[in-house]
């Protein structure tokens, strides 16, 4: 995977505000994400997590403030076109297809790839050969089938997504995003509904993609779990960043202990 | 095409079977993305329109104004869809509603193609169940090869999640104006082969209720294969002319059956009943439609039912 980043920064939050009536969500928040790097964000329910990623990926827009993703402004751009830079995300509460199978639902990703252009998409569809699989199609069904063995969900392709249990709808919601062959993936809150054992194997999954080259920004309120993975935290509370720093660094930091945690909570 | 086969009101039937097809299939289109219009009649008004005048004014072939008719519906369309890419669901609904009415109001104002006395002695085409036939045939390949491809699986889930599938880089926008757009056009075809089928039309001809029956087409039928228009367009056409059966039927019951009571007046009923030319036709009609909701919401042909008649071979191959 070649190296595309300015100055080994993926994603750069200048100023970043967003208000719903008098509410700020998020209020001048700046923020670094380093290329390569599994970074978290944290904070209390309300804190601006969600909202935060709704802006980076263009579903709503901002008041104030620059986004700069590998070292361009994408303020302007609709959020399929950021998909199509390189920016992809799962919803915290799935957004799935619910009538598409699994598979279907994987290679929905991978469309954006094949078929940049809907008349290019079009002319495909009036031209493909009309018995057997166009090549496109092919490429594209395998590396959904790719992706979805990577994440454990092979066997469970032809199911509709609605059917699948919560865990395993929210690993088809990374493969989705994967399939957008993304250079930085947006997780809000991966581990919601997950088991225990599950939430271990996600460990692993979310390094394997970090490994891929791709940078993850991950919002979690499973803290063993970002402890864990994290290369970097950032903590939210009330819009704005309160902390910023390794694991280690946020457990030990008394105003994120008393902000978030509350008093006495021991990490 | 079939010159000796068929006596004129079979024909008749057909024609108007084939262009109720073809307008089903210009309401499947945008509703594939999950846009519903209950507009379409309005494009096939502007399709009628441009095509009439071209050819009774202008002398132009046939074939040339059914191009344009489409055409210009194509265009209309997609200016209405701009606007239309902001609304959903009701709103939506209202606003192709009023675009049908705007039309309406436009043609019956509009002196030179007849005003309130109606656009007379548009050309007869006597071709057209020929038209009819190879248009069906060519749309029913389109929408079979757009439901197999890549772009028909995107706009499903434009359908399903709008928001999920433009984060996924599905453009939304282009894709919605397309499908409006070819909606539109395939409206204005159908517009231009029923003008120049019934020769006479006026401002109430693509009226409200055409674009509500168009649209149940589609529901009774099923939206979301693309064989769902097809059947639900020839089963609620069909359905005058199986009362119509059953009526001829009824009435070859003996008169000693039936000429004392109760029975007289249960057949009384029966026969007003299957009388789809009276007042009650539209009691009849409701009716199926409610036992059709009740019975298979997703309507008579769905993707499920596609399966299981799908032939074994086929099946372990795509399983």
């Amino acid at each position: 995977m070649p190296e595309r980043s300015a100055n080994g920064v993926c994603l750069a939050i200048e100023g970043l505000t967003k208000r719903f009536g008098g509410f700020y969500a998020l209020n001048e928040l700046s923020m670094q994400v380093a290329t390569g790097h599994i970074h978290a964000l944290i904070g209390p329910n309300g804190a601006g997590k969600t909202t935060f990623f709704n802006l980076v990926t263009g579903v709503l827009p901002a008041d104030k403030g620059r986004i700069v993703f590998e070292g361009e402004v994408v303020d302007d751009a609709r959020p399929s076109k950021r998909t199509l830079r390189g920016i992809a995300r799962t919803f915290q509460n799935i957004r799935l297809f619910p009538h598409l199978t699994v598979l279907e639902t994987v290679m929905i990703g991978a469309h954006c790839r094949a078929f940049p252009s809907v008349v290019g998409a079009l002319g495909k569809a009036v031209l493909q050969p009309p018995f057997g699989e166009a090549g496109e199609e092919r490429t594209m069904r395998e590396h959904a089938l790719e992706l979805l063995s990577f994440l454990g969900l092979a066997s469970q392709q032809d199911a509709k997504a609605s059917d699948l249990p919560y865990g395993e709808q929210r690993k088809l919601e990374m493969a989705r995003a994967l399939a957008t062959q993304p250079r930085l993936l947006l997780l809000d809150e991966p581990a919601a509904g997950m088991n225990p054992h599950e939430t271990l194997e996600l460990d692993e999954t979310i390094k394997k993609i970090r490994d891929r080259g791709i940078t993850v920004v991950l919002v979690e309120h499973d803290m063993r779990l970002v402890m864990e993975i994290s290369d970097r935290i950032t903590v939210l509370n009330f819009g704005t960043r309160i902390a910023d720093g390794v694991p280690n660094e946020i457990q030990s930091n008394p105003a994120v202990i008393e902000a978030y945690l509350g008093e006495d909570v021991k990490l | 095409m079939f010159e000796g086969l068929l006596d004129g009101y079979t024909r008749s039937l057909l024609i108007f079977a084939g262009i109720n097809v073809i307008a089903a299939y210009s309401f499947y289109a945008p509703f594939k993305t999950g846009q519903v219009s209950l507009g379409q009649a309005g494009f096939m008004a502007v399709g009628a329109y441009t095509a009439a005048i071209l050819t009774q004014k202008f002398g132009m072939p046939f074939a040339v104004a059914l191009v344009a008719g489409g055409a210009v519906a194509g265009v209309v369309g997609v200016a209405v869809g701009f606007p239309a890419l902001r609304i959903k669901g009701i709103y939506l609904l209202l606003l192709t509603l009023g675009f049908a009415e705007i039309v309406s109001v436009i043609v019956l104002s509009w002196d030179y193609v007849g005003g309130a006395q109606g656009f007379r002695k548009i050309p007869f085409n006597r071709y057209t169940l020929d038209y009819v036939i190879v248009i069906i045939l060519v749309l029913l390949m389109l929408f079979a090869r757009l439901e197999r491809s890549s772009l028909g699986r995107a706009m499903d889930s434009i359908h399903q999640d709008e928001t999920a599938a433009e984060a996924m880089g599905i453009d939304v926008v282009r894709i919605k104006l397309l499908a409006f757009g070819l909606g539109a056009v395939i409206a204005g075809l159908a517009g231009a082969l029923y003008a120049h089928h019934a020769t006479y039309m006026d401002s109430t001809t693509f009226n409200v209720m055409m674009g509500i029956e168009i649209l149940m087409f589609v529901v009774v039928g099923g939206g979301s294969t693309f064989l769902g228009p097809l059947v639900g367009a020839a089963v609620l056409n069909m359905i005058p002319e199986i009362l119509r059966a059953l009526r001829d039927w009824l009435e070859l019951v003996p008169v000693a059956w039936t000429n004392f009571f109760p029975m007289n007046r249960v057949y009384d009923f029966l026969h007003d009943f299957l009388d789809f030319e009276n007042a009650k036709r539209l009691i009849a009609y409701g009716i199926i439609l409610i036992i059709m909701m009740i019975v298979r919401p997703d309507g008579l042909v769905t993707r499920d039912s596609l399966r299981r008649l799908a032939p074994a071979r086929w099946k372990a191959k795509h399983a």
